[in-house]
């Protein structure tokens, strides 16, 4: 009669360890340079569609803004960093104030205030936004350009965008 | 004696478990399979890293466009090979090149083609846009 021992040899323990770590060098080996560009690369927020909608519409906003491009103030908002006022004409020859509020984290206000005193005309907020920056460009021969930027959160820039006034 | 390998028989075909062959039939498919899925998921990376890396490009490009639009039509000669707007965005595609290319005059309009390279010249992507000489003078 055979006596069956429990357990495994050297042997088939080393092979076993042999061909786990083939099959990790070859993991390691494939994924080498999608870890060295994950490193490199920022975050893709324009793929995020509430980023995008953000961008488009306060492209549209700056491109259209006239008279007095961008006002110091509507209502409790002040121009700055993270809010960018913007003077536009609506379609019957009415100024219409766009406020965007990039203040909250995570989430972008669009707020329209039309008159003066403004009263407001309409609010759109996107959520699962990075924080955005806004910045002045100063272009030769022209109204001063917007730059929108943000940065993820590995402190890389992921978006850098410049708006320019249209001529009307 | 007779006895003895009948006895023996029967227990090699009482005994449980996987003959060689079927365990390395086992071992090719799960290969296959582990294999195929691999090459899949390596690909997708790739793909989404060119998409990417076309976004930082795109976002360069557009920012581009935006001062060249507003160049004067006589200065357009004169306004230089190099991007105007900033490249900060271009960062992670370094080494890159960020160049303009202004077309001859034909009835008017000229081309300005804004194009940026990475990886060795193996990614490029530009954008042509149409400058009209309008007669006018400062569009402000």
């Amino acid at each position: 009669m055979v006596k069956r021992e429990r357990g495994f040899s050297m042997m088939e323990i080393v092979v076993v360890l042999a061909i786990f770590g083939i099959f990790i060098w070859i993991i390691v080996v494939l994924t080498a340079d999608m870890r060295t560009w994950e490193k490199k690369m920022p975050v893709n927020f324009m793929t995020h569609p509430e980023v995008s909608a953000v961008v488009s519409r306060l492209r549209r906003d700056v491109q259209d803004a006239c008279c007095g491009y961008y006002p110091a103030s509507e209502n409790e908002w002040v121009q700055g960093p993270s809010t960018l006022i913007v003077e536009t004409l609506l379609e019957n020859n009415t100024l219409e104030y766009a406020v965007w509020d990039f203040s909250k984290a995570g989430e972008v206000t669009r707020i329209a205030f039309v008159g003066n005193p403004g009263k407001e005309r309409s609010r759109w907020t996107a959520h699962g936004t990075p924080t955005f920056k806004i910045l002045s460009f100063d272009v030769e021969k022209g109204p001063v350009a917007v730059r929108v930027q943000a940065i993820d959160q590995k402190g890389k820039l992921a978006i850098d965008q410049i708006f320019q006034p249209r001529p009307h | 004696m007779s006895l003895h390998i009948t006895d023996y028989n029967r227990q090699m075909a009482r005994q449980r478990g996987f003959s060689l062959i079927e365990v390395l039939i086992a071992l090719l498919v799960l290969a296959i399979v582990i294999t195929t899925t691999m090459a899949m998921f390596v690909e997708r990376q790739k793909r989404m890293q060119a998409a990417s890396e076309t976004i930082l490009a795109y976002q360069a490009i557009a920012n581009e466009i935006e001062l060249r639009r507003r160049i004067p039509y006589g200065s357009l000669e004169g306004s230089g090979t190099n991007f105007l707007s900033p490249t900060e965005i271009l960062g992670p595609l370094t080494p890159y090149a960020a160049t303009v290319a202004v077309g001859p005059p034909e009835n008017y309009v000229r081309p300005v083609t804004i194009t940026v390279r990475w990886r060795g010249g193996q990614r490029v992507e530009r954008i042509t846009i149409t400058r009209v000489d309008t007669g006018g003078g400062s569009l402000w």
